[in-house]
């Protein structure tokens, strides 16, 4: 039988202590330490609802364990932008409708963060690929096309097209 | 934005300020940040934490339940089973605030002795900590005989089959008769028959139910849940024994509902727990617990009979549908009036039978679900639609351009509805929109397809429905609504702030909205039956348009014009004929304050009441109105390997008039992926009542790269009965898009799959037996 | 209470194979990007008391390519694969697989190893390395060997891993000019699905006579495997729609697919033989 153990997680840039036994997973962990902007939709991996970034990487955080993340740049929605000075992902979802129930949202936008980091001109396939480990019941996922596109014209500095 | 959007507006001269626009939505920047709690980001010190023990055979009798080993686990604090709950039941009629008589339809909240299902609860857990309670699960021990059980609403109808419900499995029964229909089919040029199935449907809503449950100072059990429905305060209170007054419900932003939080899910078992403990408790369903956890979409089969003329009048329709209620009745009988009225379709039927029963099965049990029944009905009456085009060797658009319903003519019930009905407007411009058809290549063949529906917004109209909203302003001229309303994700909440600012000429920056809290918020109704905008909407409409009266009598005062001269919008009041009078908004509420004239409203909107529709026709009113629209499909079959690409999706619908544009769009674009998934992927497998599609990895929603841009056309006839004249779109969207898919499909491969889902496999099969044919 | 084991986190692979070798490896399970193993875990299916987590096994994480060869660290992600154009000229299949292989995070996360060795029939990279006769090198505390990956496996989820082993990497040698290597993945919908048939296809054409032939099919059997047969039929012979015919319909008779949620056995049977053929036409219209 494991004993827990005290971790240290670096989640928005802080530094974060929790005892967990070795079986939590991430997503158990934040939600613990109250970054409960983490959703969780499935706890298998289906749905993306938990997806966060470590290292600029984007993960679902169900299928990750908390101890082999220490020490590691942990980012979920919360720490790209605020209400006051949202990321562009987080403005143009929201200002093009790409938001409905909301759920989904958090894993969304940093999924495709993931996909403008990995190309700041993304084609619509390249966003359909890149957003297809992550579940939307609401939206269709017109909007959220239109949304990524839009954050990335804004953040190659072209300004949003709307 | 999207261009593509074309509006064909019925008063292009009518000017709104903020209804109508795709503004951001109060509710959006918090969702966007991570900031907004939902019902599942709740703690309390002391919280303990939920499981629930359940069945893992569909049909059979509980002959041991023993939980001695899991109280003994250390961080165990309580395990409810049947004992503990004696003597109670838990109602699963439709949730009212009208008083209106229920149906006998209550259920046992844990198991007793007979298991009617797979994962009926058996017992409720509560621990220190997530990891004892599951640990706790795993050490409830219970034995259970199987029982032979009924899988099938035809085989449960027969003598001799296994009961479920009631003398003879039948939960429900409606008929509609007008004219002559038997002498109609009898003497029509052809009668076209076919017989189509629909399946069960997950909401699959990425929020699994969750809820946190505590007792107050008061003796009042609280309840922070996500549902549609706060209103079931009252049945719980019933279902644990405790005055109504002594349950409070708090919504919380939910995190998509679609029916699915439409009944009561957690919230019995967190008000038992919260009461049987003292403590805090939460209870959160994993994925499989939200599977077998809540009631499905009814499987539909449905038979139509429908007599034509050789120039393709439609002179009568036999309609026969039966449904299965799964192993509880709860809104079953509901579900299939919808789909009774809906049998024939906006098309004119003066002959018309249509007998509709729902029987109960071991299977699970099914509910509401976006489109509750008048979906079902679609999928098989468009598809009839076009099957009875191609027997008189008809252009299918033809076709129902010579049966279309127009305005001002009398539906199934023989009710006319009192706003426009402009489906051939809808169907044209989404056909057109389609445009020609990609080319078919060796082995990827090209279809196109159309479908139109009829579909109800607002509840029963013998439900005797009616919605309050309060809207008052603050002395710096900020504004505030409360009502009851839950936001399930569609904008509920944010489209009554953009009525309001609209009639008090502010800006939705201004605003600030409370809802779903049953003791504090004036009670709303439910957010089901797209009935939010509508009864809600008017509600605050009439609230705010209080409010401006008062205000504009004062400021008529102030400039010395008549009340009719004062123009509101962007927080300046002025005089319409001299614009240089005017002040701004907020010196206005404060001149008001200062003398006491009263800047709040609480309003009631009281929805068309009727009596039940005459048992024996059918006859009456059923729903306020109806809404009207079409999709057009464009697909590509795979004829290697089934599969089926959706290549264009376009739908024009009549929504009256749009209230917030781009999450009318966003209704539509989700309902269409909802209807895509009913038509072609999602599939819900029993083995003897067991679910065997339990997950996201099995249970197949369309994802990213299996949507297409969704293309929307809003028409506004601006002729509904909602704010504005608006109409609802929340189930609408869904309607047609199934059947739509299934008419491309046909068209592509030139033979038709009967069966939802339209899957590789049941191409394959189709093709082959066509193949075997010729 | 069942979920909860040991877990550690070697540095190195040293390290990592010493972890693999106490209790003699009886009950200890090593973790890659765990997005097979967390799952089975939690819904019991794997009841490891100790888990070996590879994070930092920094050596286990690249890619090689040589004019000769092309060598493949089992830490590596799918999303390496993606990102790498080494690969994308080397293996052709194997990107075609990764495209398609679950969804971004899921792709970010697990590993060439962890598809291998959780011995999946629906496992999507491993018909391409089939076709590109892979081999994995397997090594332990007491030394390493070499098996090749079409003798790998010895049933549904069986193989011939000895718990101490660690799946180190996967090589093989680089394909001749005149060759069209692909994979085809049939599922249920389009993004993120497991797959319900595979066909993975190199073809080597010399002199416009075939010098070899590999499918290898997932989903269609208990492991994935080569349909031998039909490559036979291929081989040393002058391509033909005939032959595509006939090597088609041999593959489906040497699969032996069984009835699940996703599929029947008769449509699997079905897409074998239709994207066999359609395979097979494709390299052949490439290569001509
Ligand atoms: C949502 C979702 C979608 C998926 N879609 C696909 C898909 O499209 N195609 C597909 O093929 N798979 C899919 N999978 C399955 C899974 O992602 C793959 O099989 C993946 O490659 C497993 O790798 P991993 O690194 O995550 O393995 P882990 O989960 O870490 O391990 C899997 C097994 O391999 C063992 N193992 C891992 N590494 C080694 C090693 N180096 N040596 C020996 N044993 C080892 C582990 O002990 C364990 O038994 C999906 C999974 C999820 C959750
Ligand atoms: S909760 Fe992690 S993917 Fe669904
Ligand atoms: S907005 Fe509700 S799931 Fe995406």
């Amino acid at each position: 039988m494991s004993s827990p153990k005290k971790i240290t997680l670096r989640i928005n840039g802080v530094n974060e202590t929790l005892e967990a036994p070795a079986h939590r997973t991430l997503l158990e962990a934040l939600r613990d330490l109250g970054h409960v902007e983490v959703k969780c939709g499935c706890e298998k991996g289906d749905c993306g609802a938990c997806a966060v970034s470590i290292d600029g990487v984007a993960v679902d955080s169900c299928l990750t364990l908390a101890w082999m993340v220490e020490g590691r740049e942990i980012t979920t929605v919360s720490g790209l932008g605020d209400i006051e000075n949202p990321h562009p992902l987080q403005k143009s979802f929201s200002d093009l409708g790409a938001i409905q129930c909301g759920y989904c949202t958090p894993g969304m936008i940093m999924a495709s963060k993931s996909v403008i980091d990995r190309n700041p001109n993304p084609t619509d396939d390249d966003i359909r690929v890149g957003l297809s480990g992550n579940l939307c019941r609401c939206t269709g996922y017109t909007k959220i096309f239109e949304a990524v596109q839009d954050a990335a014209s804004v953040m190659r500095g072209e300004g949003d097209k709307q | 934005m999207s261009q593509q959007n074309i509006s064909a507006d019925a008063q292009p001269n009518v000017k709104y300020n903020q209804v109508g626009k795709s503004l951001t939505r109060t509710d959006a920047p918090g969702k966007a940040a991570g900031r907004t709690p939902y019902a599942g980001d709740y703690v309390m010190p002391g919280m303990l934490h939920m499981r629930v023990v359940r069945a893992d055979i569909a049909s059979a009798k509980l002959t041991r339940l023993d939980v001695t080993k899991a109280r003994a686990l250390p961080g165990v604090v309580c395990i409810l089973t049947a004992d503990d709950v004696a003597g109670r039941e838990a109602a699963t009629d439709i949730p009212g605030q009208t008083g209106q008589k229920r149906m006998d339809t209550d259920q046992q909240i844990l198991v007793h002795e007979r298991v009617k299902y797979y994962g009926e609860p058996i017992a409720l857990i509560a621990a220190e900590s997530r990891d004892v309670a599951n640990a706790a699960l795993e050490l409830v021990e219970f034995d259970l005989e199987p029982i032979p059980g009924v899988y099938d609403p035809e085989e449960a109808m027969k003598p001799g089959s296994p009961i479920v419900q009631g003398i003879d499995n039948i939960v429900a029964e409606h008929k509609i008769r007008k004219g002559d229909p038997e002498k109609a089919l009898a003497e029509a040029d052809l009668v076209i028959e076919n017989t189509f199935h629909t399946p069960f449907q997950e909401h699959a809503f990425l929020e699994p139910e969750v809820g946190l449950a505590w007792t107050d100072e008061n003796e009042v059990v609280n309840i922070r849940v996500s549902t549609q429905v706060i209103e079931h305060f009252r049945a719980i209170a019933d279902a644990i024994g405790v005055p109504h007054n002594k349950v409070r419900i708090r919504g919380a932003l939910v995190g998509g509902g679609f029916g699915g939080k439409e009944d009561v899910t957690v919230e019995i078992y967190l008000a038992l727990m919260a009461k049987a403990t003292g403590r805090p408790v939460r209870l959160e369903y994993t994925r499989e617990d939200s599977f077998v956890g809540h009631g499905k979409r009814h499987p539909f089969k449905l038979t139509y009979k429908t007599g034509v003329t050789r120039d393709g009048r439609i002179t009568g329709m036999d309609v026969y549908i039966l449904a299965d209620s799964g192993a509880y009745v709860f809104l079953s009988p509901y579900v299939l009036l919808y789909g009774a009225v809906a049998a024939p379709g906006p098309y004119k039927v003066e002959n018309l039978n249509v007998y509709a029963q729902a029987v109960a099965t071991n299977n699970m049990f099914t509910s509401a679900f976006r489109g509750f029944g008048g979906m079902q009905a679609c999928a098989a009456y468009e598809q009839q639609m076009d099957e009875v085009a191609k027997a008189l060797d008809m252009d299918p658009i033809e076709f129902r351009r010579r049966n279309y319903l127009k305005t001002g003519e009398a539906i199934s019930t023989g009710f006319v509805p009192p706003s426009a009905i402009w489906t051939e407007e809808c169907v044209d411009k989404a056909w057109a929109a389609l445009g020609e058809p990609t080319v078919s290549s060796d082995h990827i063949k090209i279809g196109q397809g159309i479908a139109a529906y009829q579909q109800s917004y607002g509840r029963l109209t013998f439900l005797h429905d009616t919605s309050e909203c309060w809207v008052g302003v603050e002395m710096d001229g900020t504004v505030i609504v409360r009502s009851g309303v839950t936001d399930i994700g569609a904008g509920q909440i944010s489209a009554l702030g953009q009525i309001a600012v609209e009639v008090l000429g502010v800006t939705l920056e201004n605003v600030v909205i409370y809802n779903s809290d049953s003791a504090v918020t004036p009670l709303a109704g439910t957010t089901t039956a797209t009935r939010a905008l509508y009864m809600t909407g008017n509600a605050a409409k009439m609230a705010a348009e209080a409010v401006r009266e008062r205000l504009s009598e004062r400021a008529a005062r102030e400039f010395d014009v008549q009340v009719d001269q004062i123009h509101m919008a962007f927080n300046v009041v002025s005089v319409i004929d001299n614009p240089d009078k005017s002040m701004a908004f907020v010196d206005l509420v404060k001149i008001c304050a200062s003398e006491g004239i009263h800047r709040s409203e609480l309003s009631m909107f009281r929805a068309p009441f009727s009596d039940y529709l005459n048992p024996e026709t059918g006859q009456g009113q059923a729903h306020p109105d109806y809404v009207y629209g079409a999709q057009a499909i464009e697909v590509a079959v795979d004829t290697d390997t089934g599969e089926v690409e959706v290549l264009k999706s376009i739908a024009a619908h009549d929504i009256g008039q749009c209230i917030n544009k781009a999450a009318v769009e966003g209704q539509i674009e989700g309902g269409t992926q909802n209807g895509q998934g009913y038509a072609l992927s999602e599939e819900m497998l029993y083995e003897e009542g067991k679910l065997v599609t339990p997950s996201f990895s099995e249970y197949l929603m369309p994802t990213s790269m299996d949507m297409p841009k969704v293309q929307t056309i809003l028409l506004e006839s601006r002729s509904g009965l909602g704010p504005f004249g608006s109409k609802g779109i929340g189930e609408p969207a869904l309607t047609p898009v199934a059947p739509a898919i299934a008419n491309a499909v046909a068209n592509a491969i030139g033979v038709r799959i009967f069966e939802l889902p339209i899957t590789p496999e049941r191409i394959i099969k189709a093709l082959k037996e066509k193949q075997a044919a010729n | 209470m069942p979920v909860e084991y040991e877990l550690d986190i070697p540095q190195s692979l040293d390290e990592a194979l010493n972890a693999l070798a106490s209790d003699n490896g009886s009950s200890v399970t090593p973790l890659a990007g765990g997005t097979n193993l967390i799952i089975d875990i939690r819904s019991r299916r794997e009841r490891p008391a100790r888990v070996v987590g590879l994070d930092y096994v920094s050596e286990l994480r690249a890619i090689d390519c040589t004019s000769e060869r092309v060598t493949i660290g089992s830490r590596t992600t799918v999303t390496d694969l993606l990102d790498s154009a080494e690969i994308a000229k080397a293996a052709p299949s194997l990107v075609d697989a990764a495209r398609v292989f679950a969804g971004h995070m899921v792709r970010n996360a697990a590993t060439v190893g962890g598809n291998i060795a959780c011995g999946s029939p629906a496992a999507d990279l491993v018909p391409p390395l089939m076709s590109l006769d892979a081999e994995v090198t397997l090594s332990s505390k007491s030394g390493s060997r070499t098996v090749a990956l079409a003798d790998y496996f010895t049933g549904y989820k069986q193989d011939v891993r000895n718990a101490d082993e660690l799946i180190t990497q996967v090589a093989w040698d680089r394909l001749p000019e005149h060759s069209v290597n692909t994979f085809r993945k049939l599922g249920r919908r389009k993004g993120d699905a497991i797959t319900v048939t595979g066909v993975a296809l190199t073809v080597v054409v010399e002199d416009g006579v075939c010098q070899r032939a590999r499918i290898a099919l997932g989903s269609v059997g208990p492991t994935v495997f080569r349909a031998r047969q039909a490559e036979a039929l291929l081989e040393g012979k002058v391509l033909s729609n005939e032959l595509f015919d006939a090597a088609a319909r041999k593959a489906a008779s040497e699969s032996s697919p069984i009835d699940d949620v996703r599929a029947s056995a008769e449509y699997r049977l079905h897409t074998i033989e239709t994207l066999t053929r359609r395979l097979l036409t494709q390299a052949w219209a490439r290569l001509a």
